[in-house]
């Protein structure tokens, strides 16, 4: 059934026909509209599961592991300060390898004091042991979440489904929601292979010794690396059911374009725009648009960028000191490669500074023109 | 040489064990179950439920159970807490409007925000009851022993309706027309409305008391009378008004407090002038001086200390003092002035605070040339009351202001006890019930042929002398009283600040056009908040913290819902139980 509806209520629908049980979440905005819509959902009996009022971000992800541990089906979201402040709680859930799926509506990071999108918040998360898909509608936010709990049940590990803040949690579009039965045809209930049971107590997360320690994290390794094929396996399934799949990134015009925009979110759809319009004007541009942030899919990624000549990476985020994220992943990653292609590295839109067709044809025109890229990155929109 | 023998080592391979599968979870979880860790061995200190003692229970002088009462009413089983009441106290709806309340003054929650309004509490649950229709259950079996009970305040009417539940055939004899003593002819209607002493009263008739009004010991029968019964006890209470014992106390206008509340209780006409002298600082003086205000008077009370030193009770001090009645501090009356035989006037002298005296109370000190003159129609000295021994046989042993008794409440003659205002013990309504009961316990075993000071241990809720008939009837095992439950040993976290419901009263300028009742008392909802404000000190709820907060999952809930276990194979000891307990329901104990 078709709905208008925002990024956020689009999640909370996913979660319903999900049937999550437990749910328990510390409003954090741009985030708190989806558990709020979920509170009034199981208040008023259209989910069945138990909500968690908690004090602080910290707890709810811990409430949520702990149900998840005692082999419920779990939900939580935040965003920004809230993902900050689970940090620790973020490697306990991967580490105990619970399948929990948290949606984080990406916001700033402060100082100073902001509230709108850019990617530094979950970025800055990117080693908690986590699957990272990023999305660029409504539609595929409600489809991921329901693909989120096939994909984590699958390989025991959490997954963070990330929205923009605003961009995606608060502008409405058309979404197909599906029918409950589909769904449960396509995602059966939980199974756990181990969890807390009072009737045959186990010690979880048992201190593991210098022997042990490194073999847990050689496990979680590998689960990751087959992360990549459950995840590519699941969304086809998922395209053979509902006749929308995503793949591991978003590909336009790579065969014959000199400069390929690299980028993640909704930045992408205004990208696309700028795309077809400079094609138009004869310009070989391409837009890759990453979904899959972890894993990161290094082998496909050099398999469709390897005869590239220009790259531009856009990036929501910035290490200080290192410069933008996304840049460096990508650039780890055609490491590999016999010829690389030249990055050229673009800040921009950060605490929801507007990256506008402007912006990103500036970036087209600026790659296609020069012939290496400078020093340090560019930043876009950074006031003189 | 002999040739040793060496053993040829085997070549055959030894059998292979199976190996374990000891390859890796996911995640780091034990191999075997964690009931085989039994965390119990590492304990050094045990958590134990041991239901304490609330200080409002100890503090009650009638041995009410208060803590239960309040855990019923917070449940909102009104009437399940009334029939609590009843087992310790016929009289709630009395009590719930007279009783000086050491429970709020001893309750826990004060020292959070304030005190549970466990007084008004019980108004509304006595009152509650009456308006159902609630009856106190006959006794199961009648007993063949007859029991005399002389005199009707509310000792008389405590121990008469203790021994009618235990079965006895009870005789009250009252020298007055009607039944209640003090409470009848002592206290105003504007504090106990007569129609609720009436009701109170024909609860405990309805057990098959009999009673005699009219029959005063040594003018209408003697003592030689009493023979017949098995037991007496006596509770004729403190009628005889102290005298002031100054120049011209005999003139006409002189009156004495008891005498003028009785007059106004019986609904005699009583002609007072305008001005009235009230002489003393307690409880009666303030009955008299806003009895005296609401007949059109103007009263006075002179007091020869401070109002610190008032030993009326707080609340009455502050309603008279709402009701316009003035007073004088730091003055003795030294001269009654009359003019034709009646009073004309009031000469008093200044006094000043001297040091303590036998009571701890600074002393007044008359001050030299300090007199003054108070133009008043009507002088009525309040300065205490003692008991009228006349009528008693001669070999009871007294003391100038009460009957020699025992610990046990027994006089030196057999099968006599006492108690109310003639036995040493502070002159309220609540110790009044409290020693009839008492008596009633004690008569109880004394026929029975039981040990009357382990009767009384059984029965004691703490250390403060008060007792319960429920305990005395279950046989309590433990002879040592329970351990009061102080603020300390509770954990205030889990409480919210809550502001108490308080009575709500009249307001002053209608009070003091007639005798209506002062108090308002509580509404169901309110009464129902502020049962639920109880802290239940001491006693397990099943709030289920304990089952929550135990890290071993030692703790479970009982199959019977009365409490919970304890797994000693796993509790470790750590106590956290104990921590989280907010009211302080489970004691340590340090071995194993």
């Amino acid at each position: 059934m078709k709905k208008l509806l925002t990024g956020n209520s689009a999640v909370s629908h996913a979660v319903m026909l999900a049937r999550v049980q437990v749910i328990s979440a510390y409003p954090i905005t741009p985030q708190t509209t989806i558990v709020e819509e979920l509170s009034e959902f199981v208040a008023d009996g259209r989910l069945k599961a138990k909500f968690i009022r908690v004090e602080s971000e910290h707890s709810a992800l811990a409430s949520v592991a702990a149900a998840s541990a005692a082999g419920v089906r779990v939900f939580t979201a935040t965003s920004s300060h809230g993902l900050a402040y689970m940090h620790e709680m973020l490697h306990w859930t991967s580490g105990s390898r619970l399948p929990v799926v948290m949606v984080n509506a990406n916001r700033a990071i402060g100082a100073p004091w902001n509230i709108w999108c850019d990617h530094s918040d979950s970025l800055s998360q990117r080693d908690t042991g986590w699957i990272q898909l990023y999305c660029q509608s409504a539609q595929e936010a409600l489809d991921t979440v329901i693909q989120g709990y096939r994909i984590a049940e699958e390989v025991l590990l959490p997954v963070m489904i990330l929205e923009d803040g605003f961009f995606l949690s608060h502008t409405s579009e058309n979404v197909d929601v599906p029918e409950q039965k589909e769904v449960d045809a396509f995602l059966p209930p939980f199974q756990p292979r181990y969890k807390l049971d009072p009737q045959e107590p186990h010690t979880f997360n048992i201190m593991a010794d210098p022997t042990k320690f490194i073999s847990f994290k050689f496990a979680a390794q590998k689960a990751m690396e087959d992360a990549q094929k459950v995840i590519a396996q699941v969304d086809r399934e998922f395209k053979s059911r509902f006749g929308r799949g995503y793949g591991s990134m978003t590909k336009i015009n790579l065969a014959d374009a000199e400069v390929v925009l690299f980028t993640l979110g909704t930045a992408a759809s205004t990208a696309l725009e700028v795309v077809k319009e400079l094609r138009k004007q004869g310009k070989k541009v391409g837009l890759c648009r990453l979904r899959q942030f972890r894993p990161f899919p290094t082998a496909e990624i050099c398999g469709v960028l390897q005869d590239v000549r220009k790259i531009a990476v856009l990036d929501r985020d910035n290490s200080l000191g290192a410069g933008g994220i996304l840049a460096q992943e990508l650039k780890a990653a055609l490491f590999a490669l016999g010829r690389r292609p030249k990055v050229f590295e673009y800040i921009a839109g950060l605490g929801g500074r507007d990256i506008t067709p402007q912006d990103i044809q500036e970036i087209f025109m600026s790659t296609l023109q020069k012939p290496q890229p400078p020093a340090s990155p560019i930043w876009i929109g950074v006031e003189k | 040489m002999k040739k040793r023998s060496v053993k040829k080592i085997s070549k055959k391979p030894l059998p292979k064990k199976p190996v374990p599968d000891f390859s890796l979870p996911p995640m780091s979880i034990s191999f075997s179950p964690s009931l085989a860790i039994k965390t119990g061995t590492w304990r050094y200190l045990t958590p134990v439920y041991v239901n304490k003692l609330a200080p409002c229970s100890e503090a009650c002088p009638a041995g009410e159970d208060v803590e239960a009462v309040l855990a019923l009413a917070g449940e909102g089983k009104f009437l399940e807490a009334w029939e609590k009441i009843v087992q310790e106290n016929p009289l709630p709806r009395i009590c719930g409007r007279v009783c000086f309340h050491p429970c709020e003054a001893s309750c826990n929650r004060k020292e959070f925000d304030e005190p549970t309004s466990i007084n008004a509490l019980e108004r509304f649950l006595g009152d509650y009851a009456y308006q159902r229709g609630a009856k106190i259950p006959l006794p199961p079996e009648k007993r063949s022993e007859k029991i005399a009970i002389i005199g009707s305040g509310p000792a008389g009417l405590s121990c008469a309706y203790h021994l009618a539940r235990l079965g006895y055939n009870v005789n009250i004899f009252e020298a007055q027309p009607q039944l209640g003593g003090m409470l009848r002819y002592g206290i105003p209607a504007y504090r106990l409305p007569k129609e609720v002493l009436d009701q109170e009263i024909e609860n405990i008739l309805s057990l098959g008391v009999v009673w005699r009004p009219n029959s005063a010991l040594g003018r209408d029968f003697i003592w030689e009378d009493l023979k017949n019964f098995d037991a007496i006890f006596l509770a004729t209470g403190a009628w005889q008004s102290l005298k002031l014992r100054i120049p011209g106390e005999e003139s006409s206008g002189v009156i004495s407090g008891l005498e003028f509340l009785k007059k106004i209780n019986t609904g005699q006409e009583i002609s007072l002038g305008e001005r009235v002298a009230v002489i003393g600082g307690g409880n009666t003086a303030m009955d008299v001086a806003r009895a005296a205000r609401r007949l059109g008077a103007k009263p006075l009370i002179i007091y020869r200390r401070t109002k610190e030193e008032m030993p009326a009770f707080a609340e009455e001090i502050a309603e008279a003092e709402e009701e316009g009645i003035e007073f004088i501090f730091l003055a003795s009356p030294l001269k009654i002035i009359s003019e034709n035989g009646k009073v004309k006037g009031l000469e008093c002298l200044k006094n000043t605070l001297g040091p303590p005296g036998k009571d701890g109370r600074p002393e007044p000190q008359p001050i030299t040339n300090s007199n003054f003159l108070l133009e008043v129609e009507t002088v009525i000295p309040a300065i205490g009351e003692i008991p009228d021994f006349s009528f008693l046989p001669q070999d009871l042993e007294r003391t100038p202001t009460s009957l020699k008794i025992k610990e046990t409440g027994a006089a030196n003659l057999p099968r006599v006890f006492a108690g109310g205002d003639i036995i040493p013990q502070p002159r309220t309504v609540a110790y009044a019930i409290g020693s009839g009961k008492k008596a009633a316990i004690a008569i109880d075993a004394t026929l029975k042929g039981k040990e009357i000071e382990e009767a009384l241990c059984s029965a004691r809720w703490g250390e403060k002398g008060s007792l319960s008939m429920a305990l005395y009837l279950g046989g309590r095992q433990d002879k040592v009283p329970r351990q009061v439950v102080k603020f300390a040993d509770l954990n205030p976290a889990y409480f919210q600040h809550q502001s108490r419901s308080a009575k709500e009263k009249l307001p002053a300028h209608e009070r003091i056009l007639n005798f209506a009742e002062v108090n308002l008392g509580l509404n169901r909802d309110k009464a129902l908040m502020e049962a639920k404000r109880c802290f239940n000190c001491g006693v397990c709820n099943l709030c289920h913290n304990c089952y929550l907060f135990c890290p071993d999952l030692a703790i479970s809930a009982r199959p019977d819902h009365q409490g919970y276990e304890i797994n000693l194979e796993y509790c470790k000891g750590c106590c956290i139980c104990v921590a989280e307990c907010p009211r302080g329901a489970i004691s340590v104990e340090v071995k194993k």
